[in-house]
């Protein structure tokens, strides 16, 4: 055993391990059969030693990343570690064992070199059904029950071969079971793809010198966090927030938080959010965790990596029975809604402390859209989901960008032909949401719209989502960013649906999906006059609301800024206090 | 008397590479680029040569040119002021991309910016299904409309991406044929013509690239024919493609998007042919130079090639992925690895106290600490003077004089120090993490695809790669590696050992079990009757003409597909089944499964047309005269040595074919220097090719 780092074999260890993870995930993403794995990336994968620490990952989805942490080691050892020999791996997404919403299907394999357990690979993908009251399993529901499926862990791959009783089982409750079925294999062959990686490192370095310098990782992690976590300014931040409603009151989701930055690092206390709700939107501990490891994240040096050196940095209080820490049987598919509103509160807290660094509010709400019924062309049941982007916050020295995906989310749209082609619908638009953004001297960034028209077939159609009684809250003056939409038959019955609805649609029916703007950083009427004379000539904001909202008046001939009319127009503003 | 030119500008050199059709003589030479208008380096380093070697300016019958103009027009902005033209509904492909952000932990990332801004992506009325079936008529005075404003934006170009255009064109072409009418001065790129796949943001993404750098390049090809004109040479023009197949100036200028990774294709296609002239066809080529290193696979003598790529992305110290910092391209272009370890890459200690090479790098300007011209962070060029392995005072033939004693102190200063190591194990430190990130590439164009490198050869270019091949040979347990003569222009040499190259795709969805073979014979001939076409239009024979087939398969409900090539004959039922058989096998190895029992669809429907060009053979080198002898001998560190040793050191240019090395040894050239480690050796081969195995 080595008792001294070798800086260079440091290196060499950790790029080998995170190549394995990068490995995983591509296996995973190109032999995956559903949309939400294969194109949008729904998934993560990660690598945990043998006391089931987290020592690598994989680029792919912080808020999976966050929540396989707290996941794999609760399941391995519920499992007994005892019971995993080479060749098997376990399948779980119990909620209340660790897991997050049924849909994020976790796959635990153990690594053995030899007769040597190394360590274990994991994956995590949301599968497009797990079964339950909704297609896609989305939906407001008052029962986990009601949700889908609920998989303890069971070793799905016994000896390297699919034990086919779970696998048919789990099977039956699904609707989309071809699709499903290949997605298992793709999860089964992104952990063997890991383990040989694996093994090949332990090959070349031996064990006693990867465990090593796992460890050496690992501390190094440790100490590079909390030396950046001491460059922190210290206090007490707070702030509340709300998410809109909770799927059956109007009652709005409190969400309360303070941050204590102190000599021993940074403290999430979400003491006071709201007790659990029978309604969707409650929080696991997994995800709320990895709301904060998130945002712990983002504070830090990029450059430091993601492990236990850096998770067990992220303290934590989330009082149980709490919608941040709910206990069953209470319905958490749409836990990701709080969670990503957490991300965004959190951050407001901390704008005091760090004013440079803060965006405004972003669009802070996973917008889940799901449905499914019978494919006429086939006869066959099929099941849809994906997210859409929406605005980012503006920050101190930029605009949010337009159209994208925030905070622990990074999910890829699918491709309008590539859904036509496969499911019986059609996309009638895609695009930006012109005025959307939340106005500032640094603007939001704008919404977007996807319209969905359902051909010779009727649907379920759900919306998970929220935002549409309360846009993204601006910053520093700026002001909040458009308010998302949930239309059905936009240009017929024109009918404004929640933000967490199932519905039956009618062949033929156009469902317009449009999401919220991110909102603006500092006073509107202190933007740019030229920068708004773009945005308008871009058609992103309309000259009216440049005249109304940023008191810039363009000249409708030139499309140029009238600095006169403009210079005037800004007075009257201060004048009226705006 | 003929001779053929290739002419590859890079960032900082202009390399020029001449043979003789006759001998198979390689004559080579290097200028500075010059940025502002590159066809001033090129015609300088053409001049230069022909007048070296005394070589009359109509003896020169063909020039390839590999060029950046492309990807540096997009990085740096300069693009041509474009039009985007969509369905109704969708103008916004273009901002909205993938929806992601390019990095995960950062409040700050920006998207990046679209090449056409929105107020000039329009929107026409019109629909296709995915069947290419018309659901809504192409409104032509929309589009007339559009074309109007278009003009009065002063566009230059105009590229139109009409959903589901792949599987029916004819709304856009006759969206081609009005705005021929009522703009003419604009060019017009088709997405049915230029990428014609589905997947609207990926085909629109490549037919706006082609857009917008359609005038520029253009341009620039126009003035490389003025000046060549003026010279009295009137060769055939030629440009490398991404896919490392050349095409015309003509085809260039309605396909400029082919030709975006020109330049790194080159090496590729110089390491296939020089792989091939020792009997390899299993190749990795490595390519390291100043900035960057970068690593391909080349299997059954052919390169692979990707469709999955964006440009304007930078490479990284380490191997990850980062979707979505840059534009996607959805034409062939050779499967590279790029990571941020050359000779100019910098080292440094980060402040959890671990010593990094890379991404950041000193590049040609100033360049490594021991250059003495300004740079004060230390390099991986620098770590190689302090451990001996290269000389002061013969770098590029003694044009640069090397300070050892600043790298030194930099390196002590910058890593020793902090790290509370010894200057030498510092220095070692440094070139060893920059061969791990090089491992690292190595690997996943390697092991990563289903191939095991043990198999391989590697071919190490670059000025920095002979430096560091022996190394990432011992690493990889690869058992033989290739280093070409002249190491630092090797690359320029792959412009002129590759096949005009014309490549065709549609889309084409069916289940494999439902494909008719006489419909896909069809399909294929049809492709060929336009490949033929252009070959012979560019003045290519028929015999020797080649078409490659291959097809794009998946497991339906997959959306990644896997490419198989297809004999070039008439199908039948008999090769639909060995083809399925050949999916599921080439699916086993790329992701460790397959599922015989699932449908397979067939997604594309893809064509090469290849005029064969001949090939010179390498000039054969004179056999060594006895055993080959040092010209001198310096202290040079190994860790298998524990230390510094006495090295041999070997003047490339005194060995003769046959001349073996045994390791430890130092064999020198004007560009570039071979690094021969303990318990290995190199045996010159008959055309000069040094080949490095262990001595065993």
């Amino acid at each position: 055993m080595p008792d001294q780092t070798d800086p260079i074999q440091f290196e060499v260890i950790r790029n080998a391990l995170l190549e394995a993870t990068e490995e995983m995930a591509i296996a995973l993403r190109r032999s995956a059969y559903s949309t939400n794995i294969k194109t949008r990336a729904d998934f993560s994968c990660a690598f945990f030693d043998r006391q089931l620490r987290p020592v690598a990952q994989a680029f792919t989805q912080p808020v999976h990343l966050g929540s396989l942490t707290i996941l794999t080691p609760r399941a391995v050892a519920e499992y007994g570690p005892e019971n995993l020999q080479a060749g098997d791996a376990i399948l779980v997404n119990d909620p209340y064992r660790g897991g997050v919403h049924l849909n994020d299907i976790t796959l635990i394999s153990p690594v053995y070199c030899g007769a040597e357990l190394f360590g274990y690979v994991a994956n995590l993908a949301h599968h497009v059904d797990v079964g339950g009251g909704a297609p896609a399993s989305i939906g407001a529901f008052q029962q986990v029950y009601q949700e889908g499926i609920i998989i303890p862990p069971v070793k799905l791959v016994r000896g390297g071969e699919i034990a086919a009783d779970v696998f048919e089982l789990v099977i039956a409750q699904i609707r989309s079971k071809r699709e499903t079925r290949g997605d298992f294999r793709a999860q089964v062959a992104a952990n063997n793809s890991g383990i040989r990686r694996l093994n090949g490192l332990v090959e070349q370095v031996g064990l006693a010198q990867a465990s090593f310098y796992m460890d050496r990782l690992i501390d190094y992690t440790r100490e590079r966090t909390l030396s950046e976590l001491t460059k922190l300014p210290k206090g007490e931040f707070t702030a509340t927030g709300v998410v809109d409603n909770d799927g059956f009151t109007d009652e709005p989701v409190r969400l309360q938080v303070r941050v204590a930055i102190d000599d021993e690092g940074v403290l999430f206390d979400l003491t006071g959010c709201d007790p659990q709700r029978r309604a969707p939107v409650n929080s696991t501990y997994s995800q709320t965790f990895a709301a904060c490891a998130y945002v712990l994240k983002c504070l830090i040096d990029q450059d430091v990596p993601v492990n236990a050196g850096f998770y067990e940095q992220v303290r934590l209080v989330a009082p149980e029975g709490t919608v941040v820490n709910c206990t069953a049987p209470s319905p958490v598919v749409g836990g990701w809604e709080t969670q990503v509103r957490l991300s965004d509160i959190i951050l407001r807290a901390l704008h005091p402390a760090l004013p440079d660094k803060i965006p405004a509010a972003t669009k802070g709400t996973m917008c889940q859209v799901g449905f499914g019924g019978t494919d006429p062309r086939t006869g066959q049941l099929y099941s849809y989901y994906e997210t859409m982007a929406g605005g980012y916050g503006g920050r101190s020295t930029k605009d949010g960008p337009d159209a994208v995906q925030c905070h622990g989310q990074n999910t890829e749209n699918a491709p309008i032909e590539e859904i036509e082609i496969n499911y019986p619908l059609r996309i009638d638009r895609y695009e930006l949401i012109e005025d959307s953004e939340g106005a500032g001297q640094h603007r939001g960034g704008l919404g977007l719209r996807r319209d969905y028209r359902f051909i010779d077939h009727e649907v379920s159609f759900t919306v998970l989502s929220d935002r549409d009684r309360w846009g993204p809250e601006g910053l520093a003056g700026g002001q909040a960013g458009g308010k998302a939409r949930y239309i059905l038959d936009p240009k017929g019955q024109h009918v404004e649906l929640g933000s967490k609805t199932t519905i039956a649609l009618a062949a033929d029916t156009v469902f317009s999906y449009r999401t919220c703007g991110g909102g603006g950083y500092g006073p509107p009427h202190q933007r740019d006059p030229q920068t708004v004379a773009e945005d308008v000539r871009e058609g992103k904001v309309s000259a009216e609301r440049a005249r109304d909202e940023y008191g810039v008046v363009i000249d409708s001939a030139t499309g140029q800024v009238d600095q006169a009319a403009t210079e005037a127009r800004r007075r009257e503003m201060a004048d009226n206090g705006l | 008397m003929a001779y053929r030119l290739g002419v590859d500008i890079g960032g900082t050199f202009t390399d020029i590479t001449l043979i003789d059709e006759a001998t198979g003589q390689i004559y080579t030479g290097k200028v500075s680029s010059t940025p502002q208008d590159p066809s001033g380096g090129f015609m300088e380093a053409v001049q230069r040569l022909l007048a070296k070697q005394q070589i009359d300016a109509q003896d020169v019958a063909y020039i390839v040119h590999g060029t950046t103009v492309a990807t540096n027009a997009i990085i740096e902005g300069k693009v041509a002021p474009t039009g985007f033209i969509t369905t109704e509904g969708f103008r916004d492909m273009l901002e909205i991309a993938r929806q992601i952000r390019p990095t995960l932990y950062d409040l700050q990332f920006e998207k990046p910016r679209p090449l056409v801004p929105r107020h000039r992506c329009f929107g026409v009325p019109e629909r296709l299904d995915a069947s290419g079936a018309e659901l809504t008529p192409l409104d032509e005075d929309a589009l007339r409309q559009v074309a109007d404003k278009l003009r009065d934006e002063g566009v230059e170009s105009i590229a139109v991406c009409f959903l589901h255009a792949y599987a029916n064109p004819t709304h856009e072409q006759r969206a081609g044929e009005i705005i021929a009418e009522i703009f003419p001065e604009a060019v017009v790129s088709l997405s049915a013509e230029v990428a014609p796949e589905f997947r609207e943001y990926l085909r629109a993404s490549t037919t706006v690239i082609n857009s917008c750098i359609r005038p520029v390049v253009a341009r620039y090809l126009q003035r490389i024919e003025d000046r060549l004109a003026q010279a009295g040479i009137a060769a055939e023009l030629l440009v490398m493609q991404s896919s490392g197949g050349v095409y015309t100036f003509a085809a260039a200028r309605q396909k400029p998007v082919y030709m975006v990774e020109s330049g790194p294709a080159a090496g590729v296609i110089a390491a296939a042919h020089l792989g091939q002239a020792r009997g390899y066809d299993q190749v990795i080529s490595f390519d390291m130079g100043g900035t960057t290193a970068k690593a391909g696979l080349i299997q059954g003598g052919a390169p692979s090639v990707t469709k999955d790529y964006e440009v304007g992305t930078t490479a990284q110290s380490g191997v990850g992925a980062t979707r979505g910092a840059g534009y996607p391209i959805r034409t062939p272009v050779i499967d590279l690895v790029e990571i941020g370890a050359g000779g100019g890459s910098i080292a440094w200690v980060d402040p959890g106290g671990i010593l990094r090479v890379g991404p950041q790098s000193a590049g040609a300007d100033p360049g490594p600490v021991c250059y003495g011209q300004g740079g004060t962070q230390p390099t991986v060029t620098d770590a190689n003077l302090v451990l001996g392995r290269l000389n002061p005072n013969y770098f590029l033939g003694g044009e640069i004089a090397l300070d050892p004693t600043a790298a030194q102190r930099a390196i002590e200063q910058h890593c020793a120090q902090p790290l509370d190591m010894d200057l030498v194990e510092a220095a070692h430190g440094i070139v060893e993490i920059a061969n791990t990130a090089m491992v690292n590439a190595l690997r996943l164009v390697s092991v990563q695809r289903g191939y095991d490198p043990r198999d391989f050869a590697l071919v190490a270019f670059g000025g920095a790669g002979p430096a560091h091949a022996n190394r990432l040979a011992a690493l990889t347990e690869i058992p033989v590696a290739i280093i070409p003569q002249s190491p630092g222009t090797a690359s320029a040499l792959g412009l002129l050992v590759t096949d005009l190259k014309h490549d065709y795709a549609t889309t084409h969805i069916q289940r494999l079990d439902q494909v008719v073979p006489q419909a896909l014979e069809q399909t294929f001939c049809e492709l060929e009757t336009q490949g033929r076409e252009t070959l012979g239009r560019e003045g290519m024979a028929e015999a020797m003409m080649d078409f490659r087939r291959q097809v794009d398969l998946r497991y339906v409900g997959q959306s990644h597909e896997l490419t198989l090539p297809l004999r070039t004959e008439a199908l039948g039922p008999a090769q639909l089944d060995q083809l399925l058989e050949q999916f599921h096998r080439t699916h086993d190895r790329a992701y460790g499964f397959s599922a015989p029992g699932e449908d397979v669809e067939l997604v594309s429907v893809r064509l090469s047309a290849i005029g064969q060009i001949a090939k010179p053979a390498l000039a054969p080198l004179a056999k060594a005269t006895g055993e080959a002898t040092a010209k001198g001998q310096r202290p040079v560190y190994f860790a298998e040595s524990e230390g510094f040793v006495d090295c041999p050191v070997y003047d490339r240019y005194a060995l003769g074919a046959g001349a073996v090395v045994q390791g430890p040894a130092i064999v020198e050239e004007i560009d570039s220097t071979t690094v021969i480690h303990p318990h290995y050796q190199v045996r010159v081969d008959e055309v000069g090719q040094m080949v490095l195995t262990t001595s065993d």
